[in-house]
């Protein structure tokens, strides 16, 4: 903007206008006193009105002049005037043009003067300017901001400060034009976008800390979408670019980017980059058409303004999800930087390390600690076992296992012993008991002696009495004898006869043999076994 | 790793990076089977020594998205930034 603003301030003498003109609102008020000025000399119209000759004359004598001199100095014309009617001349023409509307520049604006309220500065154009004034009260009214450069209408009078004689053009009314007017429409839409909510910070996405695909919507001829792959070159070479062209500025130009911010966001990248170099207020006017701003709001992808540099600010930026002071920045928001990428590795890689050793370290703690426990419980078992095994090792039969057998040993033996001594006693008690009977019975025979005589009387006569009985039956009984002995078969025996036996006792029949029996015979003085080898019947016994 | 992990090479430096993200939190959180963390870190090393290969190693991807007349449209490789340093009058 500045270098325009000079351009058209075009040539030395103007800026020297502009800095004599900026002086001059620093020096105590002169306009601020313009109409108490009026008031406070009406006399000077009655004063006398000094010749040329005297203003010349008091000029180089040093005199001062002014409404107070009554002096005429000789030789001056009857129609010189005085610089006070001289002014009322003036001032009176000027009352006499009409109000005017007037195109300028505005130049050397400082802002309302801090104590009035009221603003001076210049309007100007190419070749000429004139002192402004905007009393505080149009100052207030006024629609838009005015600064150096903005093109306005201003609509008021000429006005004369008598007491310096600057001539002033008093301005009751101000509009904007060309850019100013601009700005005006500019700031008007953007409070209705605003109205609608799309600035709101709830409506803005979150642009993803490292977009790896991006799409870059700008003049494909222009140095920006150099800038851009450089400046993401050199950042990041991860992120990759796809650039989509379109128009930047004139006729044409939102169409253009709005088609092009569809293509672009049909590929789906992580973010687009709206961007655009530096340009007038006018160029970067693209930025501020109503339908590219809403296309920017409402594209599905979210979306990252870089327009023109610093200072400016289009719509498009007060919409986008992010804004970026220029296309450089812009770029450089969209993914960090390579070293920035190496750091988080390195630190990915401690902390991968740390992890995993602290992974390890309590492992090999519970390793420890479990094996510790292991040894412990394995010590502990063993010491119970061995306590037990002891206990067992000490029991009387594993400590000495003959024990029980001399136990029984003793035992044996002195059951042993009883038996012996029971034996004893069992043979001598009757000895002993029997020699004490026949003590006993030695002293009972004392009376035997005639109880045996009786006896022995009685034994005579007893047998003599047993003979007597006993004489016939003898007879009698070996008559008998002598008749059975006479009927003995065996005395047949003695003869000769012998008696044949089969199993089932005497045979009497030859018949009843057959070759091969066994048989027995029996003699008068014994017995014979014999084997029938042949059978032959009496011929007369055979029928 | 429950699914069957992607080959490394075969990851984009962000899916690479974010599983690298997620391996450290998973053995930072300490629950983890011994021969799971192992094969964890394993995974992890790679992904890394893969990830400053990429870094080391990266080229500019530009390409062109160029609009047809008859509205579509379509991508074809762009020139990538001249990042020498010679003065580019």
């Amino acid at each position: 903007m500045a270098p325009q603003g000079w351009n058209l301030t075009g040539g030395s003498a103007q800026q020297a206008g502009r800095r004599a003109s900026a002086g001059a609102a620093q020096q105590p008020l002169p306009w601020d006193t313009l109409e108490a000025a009026n008031r406070a000399h009406p006399s000077s119209r009655m004063g006398r009105v000094p010749s040329r000759a005297g203003a010349r004359a008091s000029g180089a004598g040093g005199a001062a002049s002014g409404p107070a001199s009554s002096a005429v100095p000789a030789g001056v014309p009857e129609n010189a005037v005085t610089v006070t009617q001289a002014l009322e001349f003036a001032d009176s023409a000027l009352k006499g043009i009409p109000m005017l509307t007037v195109l300028g520049e505005v130049s050397g604006f400082r802002g309302p003067n801090a104590r009035s309220g009221h603003c001076y500065f210049q309007i100007k154009d190419d070749s000429s300017a004139v002192d402004c004034i905007v009393w505080r009260g149009t100052y207030a009214k006024r629609t838009f901001d005015l600064r150096d450069g903005l093109q306005v209408l201003l609509t008021g009078q000429f006005n004369l400060y008598k007491p310096t004689g600057k001539m002033s053009f008093v301005a009751r009314s101000i509009a904007p034009v060309g850019e100013g007017l601009l700005r005006q429409q500019v700031a008007a839409l953007a409070e209705k976008l605003r109205r609608e909510g799309l600035m709101d910070e709830a409506r803005k996405r979150r642009i993803p800390v490292f977009c790896t695909r991006v799409a870059v919507v700008t003049s494909l001829s222009g140095a920006v979408i150099n800038d851009v792959k450089r400046t993401l070159a050199r950042r990041n070479p991860l992120v990759e670019i796809v650039c989509v062209g379109a128009k930047v500025q004139g006729e044409g130009a939102p169409e253009e980017l709005i088609a092009a911010l569809g293509r672009a966001a049909a590929l789906k990248p992580d973010c687009i980059l709206l961007v655009r170099g530096g340009g007038s207020f006018e160029d970067l006017m693209t930025f501020n058409d109503e339908a590219l701003v809403r296309a920017v709001a409402s594209c599905p992808v979210p979306v990252v303004t870089g327009i023109g540099h610093e200072p400016d600010t289009s719509i498009c930026d007060m919409v986008s999800d992010r804004r970026a002071s220029t296309p450089t920045a812009a770029a450089e928001s969209v993914a960090p930087a390579l070293q920035e990428l190496i750091d988080v590795l390195n630190q990915r890689e401690q902390r991968l390390g740390h992890a995993f050793s602290a992974q390890t370290e309590q492992a090999s703690t519970q390793l420890a600690t479990s094996s510790d426990r292991l040894a412990r419980a394995m010590t502990t078992y063993v010491a119970h076992a061995r306590l037990a095994l002891d206990a067992a090792a000490a029991r009387p039969c594993l400590a000495s296992p003959f024990a029980m057998v001399e136990r029984r040993r003793a035992e044996l033996a002195q059951t042993e012993e009883r038996l012996a001594r029971a034996a004893t006693q069992m043979v001598e008690r009757p000895h002993a008991d029997l020699a004490r009977l026949a003590e006993r019975l030695a002293q009972s025979t004392t009376g035997l002696g005639s109880k045996q005589h009786a006896l022995g009387l009685a034994a005579t006569q007893l047998k003599a009495v047993g003979t007597r009985l006993l004489a016939k039956p003898q007879a009698e009984l070996a008559r008998a004898a002598a008749s059975l002995d006479a009927l003995s078969p065996l005395k047949v025996l003695g003869r000769g006869y012998a008696i044949a036996y089969g199993p089932e006792g005497v045979r009497t029949s030859a018949a009843s043999f057959t070759p091969g029996d066994n048989l027995r015979v029996r003699l008068a003085d014994g017995e014979v076994g014999a084997t029938v080898t042949a059978v032959t019947p009496n011929p007369a016994d055979a029928r | 790793m429950a699914q069957e992990a992607k080959p490394v090479a075969e990851l984009t430096y962000k899916e690479a990076s974010t599983e690298l993200e997620q391996i450290i939190r998973a053995l930072e959180s300490g629950d983890m089977e011994l021969e799971a963390s192992l094969e964890s870190y394993t995974r992890g090393v790679e992904l890394l020594k893969s990830l400053r290969e990429r870094l080391t190693t990266a080229e500019q991807k530009v390409s062109v998205l160029l609009a047809d007349v008859d509205g579509s449209t379509q991508l074809v490789p762009g020139e990538p930034a001249d990042t020498t340093d010679a003065l580019n009058l």
